[in-house]
């Protein structure tokens, strides 16, 4: 008994030669087997897009509850003077609830920059960043309750459930990390769809969204799923794993070729490495004091969110392709606009900012695509007596980098800021563009379930070339 | 007519006529018209068309004299009548056609002078296909006379045999796994390796076919199907807490051996079948009924119509392609591209499930309906409490209705007191009073102190006090004498912020409103300080001050009385009502609405919000009274408006109850613990989640799918692909879905039994016969061997639809005994196996592999009677049950029994491809990812059960060698090779100095590796 267990894989073939053998070799189906069928490739592989790509990966700002345009980015002199008085205008057929007349905004609006945006006192820091971002005005959507929109702004549909606009965009373009997935979705919520705001649907399950951390849970101790062990050392759980993929070798002498399970060997490689990556992409610890203040890590009030915007720049700079952050269910101020609203911008303010000039200043801002958005917007008629009921009819939304034009504003409500009306740009239309600027066509990008070619636009969407730089 | 066209269009139609070449037109149609229509009217107008717009097609003459949903397209002979000249021409209106430019004249005239000539036609515009669709014909029964016959012939044409039979060991296993997702154990594979009798085979297939774990298997496969979930899971994630009753009954139901006809039937229409006196029985076709119910919803959506087609879009969706393959919820815009499903179909069909009702309403919030599982003398028992708890809430509701509306009719009248008392809030507000600080300087009392309470004498800092067994008002009561008559102002010492406040009374007035605690102070500071309350009169000798709070009383430590040094003093809005004779929640009200509007120029209060000289204020306010009584009179008018408003001064002030009438208020005390007390006596039912018979009505098709949009009613039938245009239309007795079912059921349907075989197959062989298993379409996959499907349908339905049959008529093939070796001629020749050369592997499923790992650890318990392990209510919203805590996932019953929750399902079976639960779908994924090699290097389930197998080997009275063998048999059902036991030992005993000498970690860390390996989660 004094032979090393390991003696046996040496006599066949070693742990390293395993690995080589079975990333190549009659191994080179391995990873093909991930995906049902016998397709022949690694579903998170790096793909070639349709067309040039303006860019390369995406994170996704996500203001749960329906920020309020006109105390935003949408600013309506004609609101204040008409302050009090009833809304001049019919109001949608379909509405979540009563409105009185017309509220002004609470906040104060100037111009910034260069291109002279319009931006409330709510975000002193984003304003100093106008000249980097592309404000969409004329957003609207079909859905004037919270599921119904948020499932539309994420998946395109309101009615049924549909893979998600990031899981549409890993499986359109892969993943430029092996040892992460390529779409993370940093503490989402649970609510109002839950996990079908960043599921894969009937696309295969690799493209789902691995959510890190949940609302609630604090960005600090937001992991990913079974990513840690706490009963078993490193390096005893290397010697397990060893140990099943000598009797998975073996196996495979008697199996004939198989793709699954050689690509199951290659997974459990992937898994160790992921559990050693994740935990160190998510160590803010080695950034420096400047980058975590710039994210505002040393304020109680920013630090949570700027943890989460930190940590999606550190995983869009290791090539996962799809980051979303999300600022739970805060936005919804049917009453108490002015004492909440303000909490919220509060929170999100310097981190975004932060995330921008930090972007920028490491190259990164011009193929990442940065997506401000809330589910729908609110109306510019009071509810109560400090509040503002939901608006899918119109809001704002922003977008910077990765081909967009920069200090630009698109698109206009009319003037109190209720409806879109120049230049109207559905989710179907900003999910077009987004496909667009990372070079997939959004009529081309299909995938076949249950007799249908689905895309993330079903018949709908049209690209909005006018904010392309 | 035809001059006057020829006229309109400036065009000559006589010069076309002669071209009529005697042959009724057909070369006419052929020359001139159909290059126009073509050209521009067939991209949007033709049954490939997507969509087809407005419905009209063009296809064929029938097709244009039809015309779509705004009737007729041509009138033959009368051109002016013809919706499309009409439309050409620009003269229908808003309808204008072609899209873009204008046809030219020519065009415009060649197309007037069809129409004229009586709209003659050629061959269809777009080719009809011939011969019938392969799925709609019914299956007829070939010539061979088992599986390996059909499944022979296909080999044999490609020159290939089948693979050699598995040994026992390989073929318990898969038979096993199979029928009951469970490993056979060891004693098991023994007694079947030692049964040496012909029949040992049909013999274990007989006893897995009888064993009740084979339900909870093959039951799960229809939960697939049935896209069954424990919560909605759309966009309001409420808990289905009664959906596992449907869940029970399938398990029940495949246990049985239900025949597959009634099973359909009770499923679809179970509360239609005729009544039957067993209640058992009739609980069970109620519960049946779930199966339609049980779909994710948008239960907050703001257009009723639109939520309700939803529903019924999802059950047909949902009913067609479980039980026909066919995906005939593409049809709902427009006709189905692929399949001949018009969209009129869709609405005729449509129409049956919007005759029957799911829903109690369509309201944000919706609500499902549920079957009470009780005799009927207590259900009429039920629904009579219910109806009195509804009364008593409705009369409640209108005592206080007429409460609120006579108080407001009083504060309408005197809207000047109430400007003033307005006015005089808004002066006061501004005096800051200073709290006193100096305890010399009047009467302290420690808040325990009180003469008179019902509050605790140590009141908690950091939350309401809310005594349990005390019914509120909580108060205070704290008699204080002075020697003198006056003005004196009341103190307390609270926490900094939040603690909130009483309402304060002196000698049983009311002199301040309180305002409400405020909860998880957390970040408050800890240090108290004085805080001001009010200026009260006190008389000389002995006051009552008292604190009060309905529900949640304050905290406070002491409370100082000290004599006014004030020189004015400022009065807090209550006192302010008193003075004005006003109610005081209506002046807060007000006092609100001009602090919003503050001066706007819309206001009806403009002038008194603007008024710069308060010597004006009295006559102002009493001009203004004046105006809203004479609007008050008027029963109209924007200040009549105003008034009423549902955020006008007069809508119920918060609490509103307290300024009822006391003999309203005491009225309402009684109906309040009356209701309640009825709510409380409310007998408890099973419930069970299904449908029942709505309002019966045909549909109307939804133009392009909108609801608003509608075009001609559809009678209530069936598919007229199958069943042809000459049906009976469903009568308006009945929303049709027990013809549905029995349609369905017929002898000669052709899809309902080749589905379910083919199914059936899928599940044995890992890939069905038709691969695309919800899908018979024309998008869907062909069958690799159509006449074999077809024997096994008829035979399915020869054998009275029982599917225990069609397992043994599977699992007796030579086929199904075959192994799983590789060969590489016949790989070469068919590498996805459709002819089946050899017996696929399979990954297990998430249920088998939990299931597995627990039965192998000795975990798994069978004593679970069925029922919900959720812990929520009814229609509670789930919190993030993956997180743990809410639901019990590790619990040591069948996977089928843990809860599947939408949008939040349990880590294992979203790992290991449980699909998703909002769709049908049969044909389950068995991917390859990392994130399942971290599920078996560190979930709680491999944890805990490997440390569970460990125990049981160590337990054993035998050698290390023994124990690995016993690891082996259990796990993969086979013993170790010598060298696999020498192997594993070395291994154990090098594990045992890493866990420094912990020889149960390192049998442990031996099990992990075990279970984590290929072998075990693939199935030869």
């Amino acid at each position: 008994m004094n032979r090393h267990w390991n003696s046996y894989l040496n006599q066949t073939l070693s742990r390293r030669e395993l690995l080589r053998v079975s990333s190549t070799g009659f191994g080179s189906l391995a990873l093909a087997s991930m995906l049902h069928g016998a397709s022949s490739a690694d579903p998170m592989a790096v793909k070639t897009p349709h067309f040039k790509p303006r860019a390369k990966r995406v994170i996704f700002l996500f203001m749960h509850g329906g920020p309020s345009q006109v105390d935003t980015f949408d600013y309506k002199p004609l609101l204040k003077r008409d302050h009090g008085k009833p809304l001049p205008f019919a109001r949608p057929k379909v509405v979540s609830g009563e409105t009185f007349n017309l509220l002004q905004s609470p906040w104060a609006f100037k111009q910034y920059g260069q291109s002279g945006a319009w931006v409330s006192d709510l975000f002193p820091e984003v304003a100093k960043c106008v000249d980097d971002i592309c404000f969409v005005k004329s957003m609207w959507g079909s859905n004037s309750r919270h599921g119904g929109a948020l499932l539309e702004l994420h998946t395109g549909s309101d009615t049924f459930i549909r893979p998600s606009m990031g899981s549409w965009v890993t499986y359109g373009l892969g993943s430029e990390n092996s040892s992460m997935p390529g779409y993370l979705t940093i503490c989402p919520t649970q609510s109002h769809g839950g996990a079908n705001n960043f599921g894969s649907a009937f696309l295969p399950a690799p493209y789902a969204g691995t959510a890190i951390g949940s609302v609630g849970v604090p960005a600090r101790d937001a992991k990913i799923p079974f990513i840690t062990n706490t009963e078993t050392p490193r390096n005893i759980q290397r010697m397990e794993i060893d140990y099943s993929q000598v009797l998975n070798r073996k196996q495979l002498e008697t199996t004939g070729p198989d793709h699954a399970l050689e690509g199951r060997i290659e997974s459990f490689e992937l898994a160790f490495r992921m559990q050693a990556e994740a935990p160190e992409l998510q160590d803010l610890g080695q950034e420096s004091e400047a980058t975590r203040k710039l994210y505002g890590l040393d304020n109680p009030v920013t630090e949570d969110f700027g943890r989460q915007c930190l940590m999606a720049r550190r995983f869009s700079e290791k090539g996962v392709r799809f980051v979303q952050v999300s600022h739970t269910y805060k936005w919804d101020q049917h009453a108490n606009l002015r004492r909440d609203h303000e909490q919220n911008a509060a929170e999100v303010d310097k981190p975004i900012a932060g995330l921008l000039k930090d972007l920028k200043s490491r190259g990164l801002l011009e193929d990442t695509l940065v997506l401000w958005a809330g589910e729908f917007g609110r109306t510019p008629t009071a509810e109560g007596s400090d509040g503002r009921d939901h608006n899918p009819e119109a809001f704002t939304i922003w977008m910077a980098g990765g081909g967009v034009k920069p200090g630009f504003s698109y698109g206009a409500t009319d003037d109190y800021g209720y409806y879109s009306v120049v230049n109207k740009v559905h989710f179907h239309d900003l999910h077009a563009t987004i496909l667009h600027l990372l070079g997939l066509d959004h009529k081309k990008l299909t995938y076949r379930f249950a007799g249908r070619d689905f895309r993330l636009t079903d018949v709908h969407g049209n690209v909005v070339h006018d904010i392309m730089a | 007519m035809l001059a006057k066209f020829a006229l309109f269009t400036g065009f000559s139609a006589l010069t076309l006529l002669a071209q009529d070449a005697g042959d009724g037109g057909a070369a006419f149609f052929e020359k001139n018209v159909r290059p126009i229509l073509i050209a521009k009217c067939v991209g949007c107008h033709s049954s490939t068309s997507q969509p087809i717009m407005g419905g009209l097609k063009l296809d064929t003459r029938e097709d244009a004299i039809k015309g779509g949903s705004r009737g007729a397209a041509i009138v033959p002979g009368n051109p002016a009548e013809s919706l499309l000249i009409k439309a050409i021409l620009h003269t229908a209106g808003a309808l204008k056609m072609p899209p873009g430019p204008k046809m030219s004249d020519p065009e415009t005239a060649i197309l007037a002078q069809w129409v004229q000539m009586g709209a003659p036609w050629g061959k269809s515009v777009v080719e009809k296909p011939k011969e019938k669709y392969w799925a709609f014909v019914p299956p007829v029964k070939g010539s061979r006379n088992s599986i390996d016959e059909y499944l022979q012939a296909g080999l044999a044409a490609k020159g290939l045999k089948p693979a050699k039979p598995a040994d026992k060991r390989t073929l318990i296993r898969r038979a096993t796994y199979d029928l009951t997702g469970l490993p056979p154990t060891p004693a098991e594979v023994e007694a079947f390796l030692n049964d040496k009798s012909a029949d040992a085979y049909p013999k274990l297939i007989d006893r897995l076919l009888a064993s009740p774990r084979y339900g909870e298997r093959w039951g799960r496969h229809w939960l697939d199907v049935a896209r069954y979930a424990d919560s909605n899971g759309l966009d309001e994630n409420l808990v289905y807490k009664n959906a596992f009753r449907y869940r029970d009954y399938v398990i029940a139901a495949f246990n049985k051996d239900k025949p597959f006809d009634l099973f359909l039937t009770e499923q679809l229409a179970g509360d239609l079948l005729p009544g039957s006196s067993d209640p058992a029985t009739q609980y069970e076709r109620w519960t049946a009924t779930g199966f339609l119910s049980l779909g994710a919803k948008m239960l907050a959506e703001d257009d009723p119509l639109k939520m309700e087609m939803d529903i019924v879009d999802e059950q047909l969706d949902t009913t067609m392609r479980a039980f026909n393959g066919l995906t005939v919820g593409c049809a709902r815009c427009h006709d189905h591209k692929f399949d001949p499903i018009p969209t009129a179909d869709y609405y005729s069909l449509a129409g049956i499930f919007k005759s029957s009702k799911t829903m109690e309403n369509f309201k944000v919030v919706a609500k499902w309906h549920e079957y009470v599982l009780a005799p009927k003398e207590d259900r009429d028992k039920l629904a009579a409490h219910e109806a009195k708890i509804e009364a008593k809430r409705k009369e409640i509701g209108n005592i206080s209705k007429a409460e609120n509306d006579r108080l407001a009719a009083i504060g309408m009248a005197r809207m000047g007191s109430y400007l003033l008392a307005a006015a005089h809030v808004q002066r006061d507000q501004d005096v800051q009073v200073a709290p006193i600080e100096d305890e010399k300087a009047g009467v302290v009392r420690a808040a325990g102190s009180y003469d008179n309470g019902n509050v605790p004498k140590q009141l908690e800092k950091k939350k309401p006090n809310t005594p349990k067994d005390v019914k509120g008002p909580f108060y205070a009561e704290y008699v204080i004498e002075v020697a003198q008559a006056g003005d004196y102002q009341v103190d307390v010492f609270d926490q900094e912020k939040g603690a909130g406040t009483a309402s304060l009374y002196v000698n049983g007035n009311w002199e301040a409103r309180g305002a409400d605690p405020v909860e998880n102070r957390e970040a408050s500071p800890e240090a108290g300080g004085w805080s001001y309350i009010a200026i009260v009169p006190l008389q000389k000798g002995k006051n009552t001050i008292r604190l009060e709070h309905p529900s949640r009383f304050p905290y406070f430590e002491k409370l100082l009385i000290a004599k006014n040094t004030l020189p004015r003093v400022p009065l807090s809005r209550v006192q302010i009502a008193r003075k004005y004779d006003v109610n005081p929640g209506y002046l807060e009200n007000l006092v609100e609405y001009l602090r919003r509007s503050n001066g706007a120029t819309a206001s009806p209060l403009y002038a008194w919000e603007t008024l710069t000289d308060q010597a004006q204020a009295p006559a102002l306010a009493a001009k203004y009274e004046a105006e809203f009584n004479e609007a008050v009179k008027a029963g109209k008018g924007p200040l009549y408006d105003f008034l009423h408003h549902k955020f006008g001064p007069f809508r119920a002030p918060s609490n509103a109850r307290q300024y009822y009438k006391s003999e309203v208020r005491e009225q309402l005390a009684k109906l309040d613990a009356e209701a309640k007390a009825l709510e409380a006596a409310t007998p408890e039912y099973p419930k069970a989640m299904g449908v029942t018979e709505g309002k019966i009505d045909d549909l109307a098709i939804n133009i392009r799918g909108s609801h608003w949009n509608l075009g001609a009613k559809q009678p209530r039938r069936f598919l007229r692909v199958i069943s042809g245009d000459q049906q009976t239309a469903i009568g308006p007795e009945t929303s049709g879905r027990l013809q549905l079912a029995q349609w369905m059921t017929s002898k000669d349907h052709p899809l309902t039994s080749r589905v379910m075989v083919n199914r059936i197959w899928r599940y044995h062989f890992g890939r069905g016969i038709v691969p695309t298993v919800d899908n018979f379409g024309r998008l869907g996959e062909k069958p690799s061997n159509p006449e074999l499907l077809d024997w096994l349908a008829v035979r399915f339905v020869e054998d009275g639809w029982s599917i225990k049959k069609m397992h043994r008529l599977m699992m007796l093939s030579n086929a199904y005994q075959m192994s799983s070796d590789y060969d590489e001629k016949s790989f070469n020749a068919d590498p996805e196996n459709a002819l089946l050369w050899r017996m696929p592997r399979r990954r297990l499923e998430a249920e088998e592999i939990r299931d597995g790992i627990m039965t192998v650890s000795g975990g798994l318990q069978h004593d679970h009677p069925g029922g919900s392990i959720l812990k929520y209510k009814d229609r509670q919203y789930v919190a993030n049950t993956s997180k743990g805590g809410d639901v019990d996932y590790d619990k040591t019953i069948r996977a089928v029994y843990i809860p599947v929750v939408r949008s939040s399902m349990y880590d294992v079976f979203r790992a290991f491809d449980l699909p998703d639960p909002t769709m049908t779908n049969g044909d389950r994924d068995a991917t390859v990812v990392a994130p399942q090699a971290l599920f078996m290097m560190n979930s709680s389930v491999m944890l805990q059960h490997s440390a569970r197998l460990a125990d049981r080997l160590m337990q054993m009275s035998t050698d290390d060698a023994g124990r690995v063998r016993e690891a082996y048999e259990a796990a993969l059902t086979r013993p170790p090779t010598p060298q696999e036991v020498d192997q594993a030992q070395t291994y154990v005993a090098h594990m045992q100095k890493e866990w420094n000498g912990d020889r149960r970690k390192a049998w442990q860390s031996f099990c992990k590796s075990l279970l984590a390996a290929n072998e075990f989660i693939y199935l030869n």
